[in-house]
C-alpha cells in the first residue's frame, strides 16, 4: 500500500511536469486559451456601458471564467484518446495520472483566473469605488476557479471515455454541476466589490474548499473504475 | 412470497387513498386571516375580522360565549361583538387615545375552537403613546381547550395549501429512498462489474428523477402560493434543481455511449458522484446557509407541523404509501430493463 501510494505520488509528479512542459512546446494551446479569454473580456467592456454595477461585473467575470475554464480542462484528457491511452494504461497508476492531471488544472486555472482579473481590471476597472476588497475578489476568482476546476477534471474525465461528441458531452454534463460552486463564488464576488463586512462572508471560502476537496477525493476514488473500463 | 408481493403493493395503494380521503376531507382549524378596516382612528370603530377553515359558530348564533379582546404592547383592550358568524366576527370598540404601540393584535376567544389569533391586525393613527387608560382596558378571560374532532392545524400564510406537506415531502423521500438504491446498485456494479446491478441502477435513477420532477412541481406550487413566486433563489431550492439536472445527465451520459460495452462501468462512476453531490447540495449545505425552506437555518419554527398529532396520522402513511408505489415503479422499470437485456443478447 505504502508503495502503491509512493508510485501514484511520483506518477503524479511525472505527469503534472510533462504536461507543464508539452504546454509549453505545444504553445498554441495555452495561446488559445488566453486568446479566448482576453476577446471574451473585450467583448464584455464593448457590451457594457461605461459604468458597470458590481452586479453585472461579477456576472459578466464568471461567464468569461466559466467558458475560459471549459476551454481549458475540456482538452486535459484528449491526449489519452489516441495510442497514448493503451501505453500508459500498462504503465501509469492510475490515481497518480488523476492526481497530475488535477494539479496541472488546477495551475492552469490559476493562470487563467490572473489573466482574466487583470483583463477585467483593465478594461472595466473594479466597480464600484468605495469599500471594496481586492484580496477578497482575488481570492473569491481563485477558490471558485479551483473547485469549477476539480469538478470540471473529473466530468472530463469521464466524457473523454465517449468516442464521437465527448467534448460536448463535457460540456453539458458539467454545468449543472458546477452551478453551487459558482453561485458560492459569484455571492463572495459580489460582496467583496459592495464592501460586505468579511465576517459575513467567510463561510463562502470554507465552503468552496470543501467541495474541491470532496469532488478531487471523489474523483481520485472514481478515476481508476473509468481507466480500467 | 408471492403473497407478500401483492400485499405491499395493495397496502401501499391502500395508504395513498387513505392519504388523498384524509388529506383532502380534513377541514383545516379555525384562524383569523383578515381585519378591516387596517387603520382605525381614536374613538368609535367598527370592526370586521375575517377567517378561514371550519365554522367555528353556527349562522346567526348569538355572541355569548365570545370575546374579542386587542392587544397594544402588553396592554388589554376590550371591545363589544355585535354579530357572530361561521367565519367571521363583527365588533364595536372604543379606541383609547393613548396606546403603548400603534400596531394591534386581536384574540377572539372562542367556546369551542380555542383562541384565535391574528397579528398586527390594526393600526391606530393619531394616537398618543402612553398605557391604555383604566377605562378602556379589560382582562382577557380563560382559554378553553379546543374540541375540534380531527382536524389540521392552521398555520399563518399556508392556511389550506398544508395539505401539500403529504404529497411534496414523501414524494422527495421517495427519491431520496429510490436514488440510493441506485448508489448502491452502481457500488455493486463498480464491485462486480456484474450487467444486472446496471439495470438496477438505471431503473432506480429513472424512476428517482419522475419523483424529484414532481417533488420540484409541488413545490413549486407551494412557493407560488406561500412565498409569492414559482421560484425562488434559494440554496435548497437550487440543490434540488441541481440534483435533477445532474440525474438527468446520467440518461444523457448513457444515451450518448449507446450499446457501447462500457456503459455499465461508466454510468456507474457518474452515478456515485451523483449520488454523493445530492447528499452534499440538499442535506448538508442548505443547513449551514441562510434559506427560506422550512427545517433550515431561516425558519426552524416550521418543525411543529410534524409535531401535530392529525398531520402525523396521515403524513406518515403517506410516506410509506409514496415509498411503496415509487419502489414499484422501480421494479417494473427494473424488469423491462432486464427484458430488454434478453432481447438484445439473445
Amino acid at each position: 500500500m505504502q508503495g502503491g501510494f509512493h508510485n501514484a505520488i511520483r506518477t503524479a509528479k511525472t505527469v503534472a511536469a510533462l504536461e507543464w512542459r508539452l504546454e509549453w512546446r505545444q504553445g498554441h494551446q495555452l495561446a488559445s486559451v488566453g486568446l479566448f479569454a482576453l476577446s471574451s473580456v473585450y467583448v464584455a467592456f464593448q457590451a457594457a456601458s461605461r459604468d458597470v454595477s458590481p452586479g453585472a461585473w461579477t456576472a459578466m467575470l464568471w461567464l468569461v471564467y466559466l467558458f475560459s475554464g471549459f476551454t481549458a480542462v475540456g482538452r486535459l484528457f484528449d491526449r489519452e484518446r489516441s495510442s497514448t491511452r493503451r501505453y500508459l494504461q500498462w504503465t501509469a497508476n492510475p490515481l497518480g495520472l488523476m492526481l497530475g492531471k488535477l494539479i496541472h488544472a488546477i495551475l492552469t486555472t490559476t493562470a487563467l483566473s490572473a489573466i482574466v482579473l487583470c483583463g477585467f481590471l483593465l478594461f472595466l476597472g473594479w466597480p464600484g469605488s468605495d469599500g471594496h476588497n481586492v484580496t477578497l475578489v482575488i481570492l473569491a476568482a481563485w477558490l471558485g476557479g479551483l473547485s469549477m476546476t476539480t469538478t470540471l477534471v473529473f466530468v472530463t474525465a469521464v466524457a473523454s471515455q465517449i468516442q464521437t461528441g465527448g467534448n460536448t458531452l463535457g460540456a453539458i454534463l458539467g454545468l449543472p454541476l458546477l452551478l453551487p460552486q459558482l453561485i458560492l463564488a459569484t455571492r463572495m464576488t459580489a460582496g467583496a466589490l459592495q464592501g460586505t463586512p468579511w465576517p459575513m462572508l467567510s463561510e463562502i471560502p470554507l465552503f468552496l474548499i470543501a467541495l474541491s476537496a470532496g469532488t478531487s477525493v471523489i474523483a481520485c476514488i472514481l478515476f481508476p473504475y473509468i481507466w480500467r473500463a | 412470497m408471492s403473497n407478500w408481493n401483492a400485499l405491499w403493493k395493495f397496502g401501499g395503494i391502500l395508504l395513498l387513498a387513505y392519504v388523498i380521503v384524509r388529506g383532502f376531507g380534513t377541514p383545516l382549524q379555525p384562524g383569523l386571516v383578515e381585519a378591516s378596516p387596517n387603520r382605525l382612528a381614536p374613538g368609535h370603530a367598527v370592526l370586521e375580522l375575517t377567517a378561514v377553515g371550519q365554522p367555528f359558530a353556527q349562522e346567526g348564533a348569538t355572541p355569548e360565549g365570545f370575546t374579542l379582546v386587542l392587544r397594544s404592547g402588553q396592554d388589554l383592550i376590550a371591545t363589544q361583538l355585535t354579530a357572530v358568524g361561521p367565519h367571521g366576527v363583527s365588533a364595536a370598540a372604543l379606541i383609547p387615545d393613548q396606546v403603548p404601540s400603534p400596531a394591534l393584535d386581536a384574540f377572539l376567544f372562542t367556546p369551542e375552537s380555542g383562541t384565535l389569533f391574528l397579528g398586527n391586525a390594526f393600526f391606530i393613527e393619531g394616537a398618543g403613546i402612553g398605557p391604555v387608560p383604566e377605562s378602556f382596558a379589560t382582562t382577557a378571560p380563560e382559554d378553553t381547550a379546543p374540541q375540534l374532532g380531527f382536524s389540521f392545524p392552521y398555520q399563518p400564510n399556508i392556511i389550506e395549501s398544508i395539505r401539500n406537506l403529504l404529497w411534496h415531502v414523501p414524494m422527495w423521500f421517495a427519491m431520496f429512498f429510490v436514488m440510493g438504491i441506485g448508489f448502491v446498485a452502481s457500488l455493486g456494479q463498480l464491485r462486480t462489474g456484474d450487467a444486472r446491478w446496471d439495470h438496477r441502477a438505471e431503473a432506480a435513477v429513472r424512476t428517482g428523477l419522475v419523483f424529484g420532477l414532481l417533488g420540484l412541481a409541488t413545490g413549486s406550487l407551494w412557493a407560488r402560493w406561500t412565498w409569492g413566486a414559482w421560484w425562488v433563489s434559494d440554496p435548497q431550492l437550487n440543490g434540488a434543481l441541481v440534483t435533477v439536472l445532474l440525474y438527468t445527465g446520467y440518461l444523457i451520459l448513457r444515451a450518448a455511449m449507446g450499446d457501447d460495452e462500457r456503459v455499465g462501468r461508466l454510468a456507474a462512476v457518474y452515478n456515485v458522484f451523483a449520488f454523493v453531490m445530492l447528499v452534499i447540495l440538499l442535506m448538508v449545505l442548505p443547513r449551514y446557509t441562510e434559506s427560506l425552506h422550512p427545517g433550515k437555518d431561516g425558519n426552524p419554527g416550521f418543525n411543529s407541523y410534524d409535531l401535530d398529532n392529525s398531520l402525523r396520522a396521515v403524513f406518515y402513511p403517506a410516506v410509506i404509501g409514496w415509498g411503496a408505489l415509487c419502489y414499484w415503479m422501480y421494479t417494473l422499470r427494473l424488469r423491462m430493463n432486464r427484458l430488454e437485456h434478453r432481447l438484445l443478447t439473445k
